[in-house]
């Protein structure tokens, strides 16, 4: 018995919003962080579901990147919020606004 | 005289050498560059006179050596493809001109070791690279194959004079008139210069001999009455010949561009000599005869050019007579002289023209020869009322002027009567027929008496009568290097008449036309640009007073009969031991005269009157409209950008939710459009 497609698009749509949401609401830069996992993710499912869906394997191929992608993307966001740390003793997002102009 | 041809580059590369030497090396030389002049003039002059007995032989040289650019022309006339050419053109006419000018320089430089290095004058060098470079300048203008090469050879030629002019740049006077003969022959030179485009976007070639001349493109463009540019071909011709002549009416010193020759006096006399024999001012009068097939085409050009030219001559003439200056009144005879050379061109006495062009540079470098080795035993003095008495202490440099006198003035047997009596001649006969060539002859025929007045009362008061100052009593002597170059032209001066003695021919009927027949191509020409081949395009009708010999003596007599009475005038006023200014005879008129009709004057009002106000105006427009536009523009945008900055606050959050909105009124309107709602 398969699943319909439309559930892992539900899926996915809910996990981005969920994500959105926490970019949109949270101020903590980890939060943010994990936010955008959860948006990525959601486009990964996506992905698979769709090539599933298709009977090719192209999209896996593709989810597999975007894991990889994902992996490094986390390395250099943690690199970034260490280096916010050290200069503004605070994780907060809304605090550096000094490099805008 | 196989292989002459080959060195002809070299006659205007020897002086560009000795520019290059003088003005590197000159300070270490023994001469200060004066040694590398005269051996390259002295070379120049071997070698145009190699190509003189070449082209005597029946050889010509037309030879494109250097092609620089070539074009899609989107020409009127079915050439394709316009090319700009460095290129060599060795013609009677050219060859002969390459001697007069390679002479005069080299006489000039001999003289100048007198006049200048013997003076101890400073800056040396510069002076040496000035008059190398203004010789190879013109002596380049001379051979140039086609009209844009001429051009720019034209326009060197007119800052070499400005650099030799000014060559006193330390005196208050030297350097405005530099400037004013640079700007003033500019101001024609910039007509030149939409010629040369006109004339090549109209027949796509600029070279001035051969089957792709545009001389035979308009002659075929006539013939078949073709329009061109919106004009009928014969009128088309005119206005671009009329264009060329704004150079020729500049370089020429020709009414009304007239005014910077007398100022250029400003510069050492040896350049005056150099500037207004062989260079720079018969440059102008080169360049028509250069182009005489072009304008030949062109009744109303050159009706023009004879009216012009009849009209200085005439002018020239009475300035001269108030002048007080010896070399303020060899300048307005230059002026005169021109305007003769215009006339007889004019006219379409093409053989007449450059005789006297040729007679010209000879009596004429003599004369400001003559006047430089005056101003030499003079202490520097030019003012002839200081002078007299002369005769007796410089016999050499009084009889070797003297010739040059006689052949200004145009008394027989001397070279300047042979030249001017057939340029009368010319104007009389086509005169009979038109009115108006009537009318430039008469004036050409006025100043006959003038031009004889004012040369010997330069004479008279030159070096006649008794001594009025000190330094006239006592001349300091001159040497050598300054007699010789007087002795040489003296003797052209007396004898270049023989060249051509039309008059002497048409009355015995012997044939003693040398130089008609030289510019007829009997010993060797390029196809079109012979004398018959111009008779062939003139459209003169020519009359004749009785008979033509009648017609001849009359001619003769007249311009005789003018120029003795002129002469005899000043023999009577001021060949006396102590002569008096007779000025306040003139009256009010010889106040008009003395201040030159008040051409400078008008001239300065339209520059300071008329032109600067429109600058001015001009300039106004740009600074508050254009300027005006352009700073309101980036006001708006920086104001606008004040306010749009605001937008990036710094804060992450915000651009998310921005992008987040952004991207939904894009789907929506998307949507709306798409018609997913309905």
């Amino acid at each position: 018995m398969t699943i319909p497609i439309e559930y892992y698009v539900l899926l996915s749509m809910g996990l981005f919003c969920i994500g959105l949401f926490g970019i949109l609401t949270r101020r903590n830069a980890l939060m943010f962080l994990m936010s955008v996992e959860l948006m990525m993710n959601a486009a990964v499912i996506n992905l698979i579901a769709f090539a599933f869906y298709h009977g090719n394997l192209t999209g896996q191929v593709f989810a597999l990147f975007a894991m990889a992608l994902a992996a490094a993307e986390v390395a250099v966001g943690l690199g970034i919020i260490l280096v916010l740390y050290r200069n503004f003793r605070d994780v907060d997002v809304t605090v550096p606004t000094t490099m805008r102009w | 005289m196989e292989g002459a041809f080959d060195y002809a580059p070299a006659i205007a590369l020897f002086p560009l050498v000795a520019f290059v030497v003088a003005l590197a090396f000159g300070k270490y030389m023994p001469k200060k560059g004066a040694i590398a002049g005269i051996a390259a003039t002295g070379g120049s002059l071997l070698l145009s006179l190699w190509m003189l007995a070449a082209v005597a032989s029946g050889e010509t040289y037309h030879e494109t050596l250097y092609t620089w650019a070539v074009g899609d022309a989107a020409s009127q006339t079915g050439v394709s493809g316009i090319e700009f050419t460095f290129g060599i053109l060795i013609d009677p006419l050219a060859a002969l001109m390459l001697v007069i000018v390679s002479l005069v320089a080299f006489l000039v430089h001999v003289f100048s070791l007198g006049y200048m290095n013997a003076e101890g004058e400073t800056g040396l060098p510069r002076y040496y690279a000035g008059l190398g470079l203004f010789t190879f300048s013109m002596l380049a203008f001379v051979y140039a194959d086609n009209l844009l090469m001429a051009f720019m050879f034209f326009e060197l030629v007119g800052l070499c004079s400005f650099l030799l002019i000014g060559f006193w740049f330390r005196t208050k006077s030297a350097p405005s008139a530099a400037k004013k003969a640079f700007l003033v022959t500019r101001f024609g030179d910039y007509f030149f210069l939409l010629g040369v485009v006109a004339i090549g976007a109209t027949f796509g070639t600029l070279q001035f001999a051969g089957d792709g001349s545009f001389v035979a493109a308009a002659e075929t463009a006539i013939a078949d009455g073709e329009t061109l540019f919106g004009f009928g071909a014969e009128t088309w011709v005119t206005i671009t010949g009329l264009l060329v002549l704004g150079g020729v009416v500049g370089k020429s010193a020709q009414f009304p561009l007239h005014t910077w020759l007398p100022d250029a006096m400003e510069g050492p006399t040896t350049v005056s000599a150099l500037i207004h024999a062989a260079t720079m001012v018969a440059a102008g009068v080169y360049l028509v005869a250069r182009m005489f097939g072009y304008y030949a085409q062109s009744p109303t050009a050159l009706a023009i050019i004879a009216f012009v030219g009849g009209f200085t001559a005439l002018l020239a003439a009475t300035m001269g007579v108030v002048k007080d200056d010896i070399k303020q009144v060899l300048a307005y005879s230059t002026i005169s002289q021109y305007g003769y050379m215009m006339l007889g061109l004019g006219v379409g006495g093409y053989v007449a023209g450059v005789f006297h062009l040729m007679n010209h540079a000879f009596f004429k470098a003599l004369l400001f020869l003559g006047a430089g080795a005056v101003i030499v035993l003079m202490h520097h003095e030019q003012d002839m009322w200081k002078m007299g008495g002369l005769k007796e202490k410089a016999p050499i440099t009084y009889y070797t002027f003297l010739a040059g006198a006689l052949a200004l003035a145009g008394i027989i047997p001397f070279s300047g009567f042979w030249s001017k009596d057939e340029i009368l001649y010319d104007a009389m006969i086509v005169g009979l027929e038109e009115p108006l060539i009537m009318a430039a002859y008469a004036m050409g025929l006025v100043a006959v008496f003038f031009t004889g007045f004012y040369t010997f009362r330069m004479v008279f008061l030159t070096f006649h009568g008794e001594p009025r100052s000190e330094a006239a009593e006592d001349p300091h002597p001159v040497g050598w290097s300054i007699k010789a170059p007087l002795i040489v032209l003296g003797v052209l001066a007396l004898v270049a008449g023989a060249a051509n003695l039309a008059p002497v021919a048409k009355l015995v009927g012997v044939d003693i036309v040398f130089l008609e027949h030289w510019l007829d191509g009997e010993f060797g020409a390029v196809e079109g640009l012979t004398y018959s081949a111009y008779g062939d395009l003139l459209a003169y009708e020519t009359g004749v007073v009785g008979s033509e010999q009648l017609t001849v003596l009359i001619a003769a007599g007249l311009s005789l009969l003018l120029a003795f009475s002129g002469a005899g005038l000043a023999w009577k006023l001021y060949n006396v031991p102590e002569p008096v200014e007779h000025k306040e005879n003139l009256g009010s008129a010889g106040k008009v005269v003395e201040d030159n009709y008040y051409q400078d004057e008008y001239q300065v009002w339209l520059a300071e009157g008329l032109t600067l106000p429109l600058a001015r105006a001009a300039d106004r427009f740009d600074q508050t409209v254009i300027d005006g536009v352009v700073n309101g523009v980036s006001t708006a945008s920086l104001f606008g950008s004040s306010w749009m900055k605001r937008l990036q606050t710094g804060i992450v959050t915000n651009y998310a939710a921005l992008l987040v909105t952004g991207f939904i009124v894009l789907l929506l309107v998307l949507g709306v459009l798409g018609g997913w709602f309905i």
